[in-house]
């Protein structure tokens, strides 16, 4: 089964790697990781996809609660949540496609934040897209009927509880 | 940074005001060398195990000038430093220093592969819970990720080993980091903790605060949890009802009883309540051995009454332990009589992990035993004198008198259980025991009688060769008057052999067996039983080493070879009795196993006994194949 976790680290030389070498040593696979400072300076909020039964995620996210530099943990999957991820997908035009490219950025909500020409490949364009992993797939997938696929980039998932709960070591 | 330390010192001025004098040292400028040595000081460092390189030279020097102007009252040094012919061993005398005492051992490292011989204690502590911290110099902070000399990533190769590693690149944040490093060993699940210090941060000039610890707000608040919990009348009441309900309860004790120092709590409560005992190997010493409530050890290498006790009891009351591979063997198969299952931990993570519990408590283990004990008390709970568990205790007693331990008494060569029988006579049970790892190990934890708590130092989860010698050269800096000694094994001490000048050098009175049966005994009863018999590189018969000179030309007066049985009595009562370092080599024989066994991967049903000791049916067949599993 899939779970989101969020861990609140503080910001210590090394803290990340402990993390990830937790749940590496533990032999658990992360399917995206996404880690950034949040609005205290002193504190970073990772955000974790990966598959495993309840039993195992339970077991590595009471190991996560062990670690010093670690502030909380919570698995968002049971609960209501909201998650993101965003997407930044160069793309080679086909000719003849431009207005069907444009169809789908504008139904997908997404939309090009560069364009260049290049004498061998022609009309290059950088998208931007944001939204869960199930429609940055459903959107990849679209696109690529549309345009040629030469790089893409993916943020990995960021999660939050839906509603007033917020994730916060006690006082 | 600087704002987390105003935190730290937020949270403190309370307590502060109130009653702790400023620190004598409060204001003025030390080097941060001298601010490692003076925190050391102040956490009641009185002995450090270390060795010297460039990148700790700075603290070196400070300890050395410490000891040189605090001389004790009789004119020895207050913080010896004891050192080691390696680094493994420096980490592994704190290590035994730490369990023979139970408060924070000590080492000091250089960079590179003095802290890297030392990965290997760390993990030992890591995996038995010891409080230990360590410090290494590091390269200067501009030569951190340049491959200098005598570089290694030591908080990212510790990040993996170590209850936590702190990285000092901030030489404000030393001070606080030390004590914290400190707090952090020996509070909730003790552990060791790993200071790395660039060799500038050692040299540079700062203002002693004399007070201050890191914030931590997530470690502390799940410590205050542990530390605040309380058993409710809810949680008691549920407890209760389901003892209510036994006629066959046991306690199974771990290691945490020993680390929370609850033996005198489980000792009140188990005899209040006339339930009987059985521990690990790491609880071995939190309850009496030779009480009649006390079933010895369980597990692979247990005592058959006390894992036949495991399968007859009804009601299991799990200690401080961890449901280990060594004992469980098969979880879903151990203890699977019993209808309630409940444990007291500190670790959540304990909570679960490997056996589903019925009933748990996640809080300070002494406290919770007397609270229980008081409210079995206050509601009438008196099983002793309603004689509830009399056949249980008969059942006990004859699975004691039936099984117990035995080994052939007639045979014409040294038996290594009768060795150990005759240690334990002449010292009454009382010695401080460290062992290395295998069968001498086993026979040891088996044939002593563990009276006290802390008198037994074995390697218990990561099951380092080696450990025996270093650890009691560490536990007899602890306890400078008591009898300590190492119960080796030939493969085992060559792992630390260098070690045996440390002892002649600071002239302890380590005792030193060496149970020789010419090679990896533990390996070679698995390849006997698993191998058929195949001795791929365990066989060292045809080695050529002679112990007893080589302890001699470390400096051992006394070093003895015993290989004729009727001599073992007098020859080891001499050896206990030399009160300086002893060597003694004891021929034994190499076909002696260890046994009860359970073989990997089975269960208790599955417990071979051999030839001596009484098995209570034919062992079931194994359903895995023991040659897969570890």
């Amino acid at each position: 089964m899939r779970h989101i976790i969020s861990i609140l680290l503080q910001n210590e030389a090394g803290a990340l790697a402990r993390v990830a070498g937790l749940f590496a040593a533990r032999g658990y696979n992360i399917d995206s990781l996404t880690v950034a400072a949040t609005h205290d300076p002193l504190v970073s909020r990772l955000s974790l996809v990966l598959h495993g039964d309840n039993a195992v995620i339970d077991q590595i996210i009471k190991q996560s609660r062990k670690l010093i530099d670690v502030l909380d943990v919570a698995d968002l999957t049971a609960r209501a949540h909201l998650e993101s991820e965003l997407l930044i997908v160069k793309v080679r035009m086909l000719a003849g496609n431009d207005d069907a490219l444009d169809a789908c950025l504008y139904r997908h909500r997404a939309f090009p934040i560069d364009e260049s020409e290049d004498i061998e490949l022609g009309n290059i364009r950088t998208i931007q897209f944001a939204g869960p992993g199930s429609a940055v797939d459903a959107f990849i997938g679209e696109l690529s009927a549309v345009s040629r696929l030469i790089e893409l980039a993916r943020s990995g998932t960021a999660a939050l509880e839906r509603g007033s709960p917020v994730l916060a070591v006690e006082a | 940074m600087n704002a987390q330390l105003d935190i730290a010192d937020n949270d403190l001025s309370s307590a502060s005001d109130e009653t702790v004098a400023a620190h004598p040292l409060a204001g003025h400028t030390l080097s941060g060398a001298e601010i490692v040595v003076q925190v050391l000081a102040d956490e009641g460092a009185d002995v450090l195990f270390g060795y010297s390189g460039g990148a700790i030279l700075p603290v070196y020097d400070a300890i050395f000038r410490y000891n040189h102007d605090h001389p004790n009252a009789n004119g020895s040094e207050p913080m010896p430093l004891i050192v080691p012919a390696n680094e493994q061993g420096a980490a592994f005398m704190a290590a035994g220093y730490a369990r023979a005492s139970g408060k924070v051992g000590v080492a000091v490292v250089t960079s590179g592969p003095g802290a890297t011989n030392t990965v290997t204690p760390i993990r030992d502590s890591m995996a038995d819970s010891i409080p230990m911290v360590l410090i290494c110099g590091q390269v200067p902070r501009p030569a951190i990720g340049t491959d200098a000399f005598q570089e290694a990533p030591i908080s990212n190769i510790m990040g993996a080993c170590a209850k936590h590693v702190f990285l000092v690149t901030d030489a404000e944040l030393l001070e606080a980091t030390l004590r914290s490093a400190f707090e952090i060993a020996r509070s909730g699940r003790p552990g060791p903790v790993v200071i790395d210090i660039p060799k500038d941060v050692q040299n540079t000039e700062l203002t002693f605060r004399g007070e201050g610890t890191l914030p931590l707000p997530g470690y502390r608040a799940r410590l205050r949890t542990v530390q605040n919990a309380k058993l409710d009348d809810a949680a008691c009441t549920a407890f209760f009802a389901a003892l209510e309900r036994s006629r066959r309860p046991l306690i199974y004790a771990g290691g945490g009883v020993i680390a929370s120092d609850g033996a005198a709590a489980l000792r009140e409560f188990a005899q209040a309540f006339g339930i009987p005992v059985t521990t690990t190997l790491m609880g071995l010493g939190a309850y009496d051995t030779t009480d009649p409530l006390a079933l010895h050890m369980l597990g692979m290498h247990g005592t058959a009454y006390a894992n036949y006790a495991v399968d007859d009891c009804d009601f299991l009351f799990t200690l401080g332990a961890r449901f280990d591979d060594r004992v469980a063997g098969v979880p879903k198969q151990f203890a699977a009589g019993a209808r309630f299952i409940a444990q007291i931990d500190i670790d959540p993570a304990e909570i679960g992990k490997v056996k589903p519990v019925q009933w748990h408590h996640l809080g300070d283990l002494p406290r919770a035993l007397r609270r229980l004990r008081e409210y079995g008390r206050e509601h009438g709970f008196d099983p002793q004198r309603e004689n509830r568990y009399a056949g249980w205790h008969t059942h006990v007693a004859e699975l004691k008198h039936v099984h117990a331990m035995n080994y052939d008494r007639a045979s014409p060569l040294i038996q290594p259980y009768a060795v150990i029988e005759a240690i334990n006579r002449i010292t009454d049970g009382r010695a401080i025991i460290s062992t290395g790892v295998g069968q001498h190990q086993m026979w040891a934890a088996q044939y002593f009688d563990f009276r006290e708590p802390r008198h037994w130092l074995t390697s218990g989860s990561m099951g380092t060769m080696g450990f025996g010698l270093p650890a009691a050269i560490g536990a007899q800096f602890a306890r400078p008057g008591a009898v300590v000694i190492d119960i080796d094994g030939d493969a085992s001490i060559r792992m630390n052999i260098g070690e045996l000048e440390t002892v002649t050098t600071y002239n302890l009175p380590v005792k030193i067996v060496v149970l020789n049966n010419c090679g990896d005994g533990m390996v070679r009863q698995w390849q006997k039983l698993f191998f058929k018999g195949r001795f791929a590189s365990t066989d060292k018969s045809l080695h050529k080493k002679d112990f007893v000179k080589t302890a001699q030309a470390d400096g051992f007066a006394w070093a003895q070879r015993l290989d004729r049985p009727e001599a073992v009595e007098q020859t080891i009562a001499d050896f206990i009795a030399y009160p300086g370092p002893a060597f003694l080599e004891v021929m034994i024989d190499p076909d002696a196993n260890v046994y009860p066994m359970v073989g990997p991967g089975a269960s208790y049903a599955q417990m071979v006994c051999g030839d001596f000791i009484v098995a209570r049916s034919e062992p079931a067949a194994a359903d895995v194949n023991p040659s897969s599993m570890f």
